[in-house]
């Protein structure tokens, strides 16, 4: 009984390993890659690896073995993009702008956000988190909140300016 | 009349802007190179906090999905026996549903199912709710099982039937309402008479009376005023009753899981919910017991004093 509770090749305790872990997981390649999409597909392949293995892996060590192979995951990418940045290079030279827009989010700057969302007023918060995480349309929470499309609009810029004020002068 | 309605937007820039509905370019004439640098990088960053933030079921059913797709190449043999199993099954039920015309409707997660009986009858089934029933016998005998919570609105005709695991509820033509899970036995009557038999008692509601038994608590009776029970009109309402029934309900609406290991769950409950908006719906219970509810992970919450 104590053996099947630990168990990991149960779908019940591999879902519960995957609730656990996997958005620590995300965040922590996402910090790897810099790139939301490339953490995603990384998350999975690490559990999918992990299901693999099940049978050699205990449920205590089920987190460190996710973050190893996530680490040795992005260390192959790195390469592999390596060799190819260097074939690009030998055919195309002038291609050094890789993209200008490339943003580069630093840990500290996500917790800048997470403390800016704290300090918005609660007006300003509601509308900001419908829309943000919850990808509502200014429509839909005027109708939620019972408030007119322009007053969400208006939380909402005041809630940007505000959050430029915070990020900017904590730095 | 367009030159007027782009001034009116540029009012609130910012906001039309982290929509998408302003480019970057037309920001950039709007505010200083400074400011314009300070909020590409803003929107980016709650880009990925969000995303971060985000809930990961997705993410699971795909790796559910990619793990199937993997293990399908190793398992063929298995599968092959799976298969004709399968199909032997399918075969075997279908001549089971041809024999006894057995009709089965279920309604998922937060959804709501209107079914029209042979006699035009009406049911209407909450979330997580099973109805079935013998067309075959119908013209003799109106019967129906139900596990979950119906309303229902009766032809008049022969007597009409509900049989749940807490007992049967008889009419002969009338609107009532039945809620029946494991310990959870309730029956509203809406208009003319309703019979309930529980462990071989029988009870007789008129319009506006209900029959309630929850757990091993004695028999309630309550009056009702409204003529259609209010979760038909997407609000679930609930009088005196076990917060743990409100929760599972809640569970059922909005495809959650709620851990109430922490709260006191047979704390009484009077109030109604939202089923369109999950996080009013919350609101409308937790904070009135007083509860704070936790996000864990995707789809799980978990309740706190």
């Amino acid at each position: 009984m104590d053996n099947d509770l630990k168990n990991i090749c149960k779908p019940k305790n591999f879902k519960f390993i995957f609730k656990t872990y996997a958005k620590d997981l995300k965040r922590f390649l996402y910090f790897k890659f810099n790139d939301l999409e490339t953490a995603e597909d990384v998350m999975q392949d690490a559990f999918i690896k992990l299901w693999k293995n099940c049978d050699r892996v205990s449920f205590e060590t089920a987190k460190s073995y996710l973050f190893t192979v996530g680490n040795n995951l992005f260390i192959n990418i790195k390469k592999h993009e390596q060799v190819i940045r260097k074939n690009k290079y030998r055919h195309t030279k002038n291609t050094t702008n890789e993209s200008p827009e490339f943003l580069l989010i630093e840990k500290e700057f996500l917790t800048k956000i997470e403390n800016a969302i704290a300090d918005l007023s609660p007006k300003q918060r509601e509308v900001f988190l419908l829309s943000r995480i919850e990808k509502k349309k200014y429509r839909e929470i005027a109708i939620l909140l019972d408030i007119s499309v322009k007053a969400v609009e208006k939380r909402m810029h005041g809630a940007l300016l505000k959050m430029r004020k915070i990020t900017d002068l904590n730095s | 009349m367009k030159i007027k309605n782009t001034n009116i937007e540029n009012e609130f820039y910012l906001s039309q802007w982290i929509e998408g509905n302003l480019a970057d370019t037309e920001l950039k004439k709007l505010v200083s190179e400074d400011d314009f640098l300070a909020y590409k990088k803003l929107k980016k960053g709650i880009e990925v906090f969000c995303d971060l933030e985000q809930p990961l079921d997705t993410s699971f059913e795909r790796i559910l999905h990619r793990m199937d797709k993997k293990t399908k190449i190793r398992k063929l043999h298995l599968k092959w026996i799976a298969s004709i199993a399968a199909m032997l099954l399918f075969f075997m039920g279908f001549y089971a549903l041809i024999n006894n015309n057995s009709v089965l409707n279920k309604s998922s997660f937060g959804e709501q199912k209107t079914i029209a009986l042979l006699d035009n009858s009406k049911v209407i089934l909450n979330a997580k709710s099973a109805l079935n029933y013998s067309k075959k016998g119908w013209k003799n005998k109106r019967e129906v099982f139900l596990n979950g919570e119906a309303f229902f609105q009766v032809e008049k005709g022969s007597t009409f039937t509900v049989k749940t695991k807490n007992g049967n509820i008889t009419v002969l033509g009338t609107q009532f309402n039945v809620k029946s899970t494991d310990t959870f036995f309730e029956v509203i009557c809406y208009e003319g008479k309703v019979r309930v038999v529980h462990n071989n008692k029988e009870y007789i509601l008129n319009p506006t009376n209900s029959f309630r038994k929850i757990n091993k608590n004695p028999i309630e009776s309550l009056n009702y005023s409204r003529k259609k029970p209010t979760w038909t009109l997407g609000e679930s309402t609930y009088r005196s009753v076990p917060l743990k029934y409100v929760i599972e309900d809640l569970e059922k609406q909005f495809n959650i899981q709620i851990n109430s290991a922490k709260i006191n769950n047979s704390s009484i409950y009077t109030g109604s919910f939202n089923h369109h908006k999950m996080d009013l719906a919350f609101k409308s219970v937790f904070d009135a017991m007083g509860l704070k509810y936790n996000k864990t992970a995707s789809n799980i919450y978990i309740l706190d004093n």
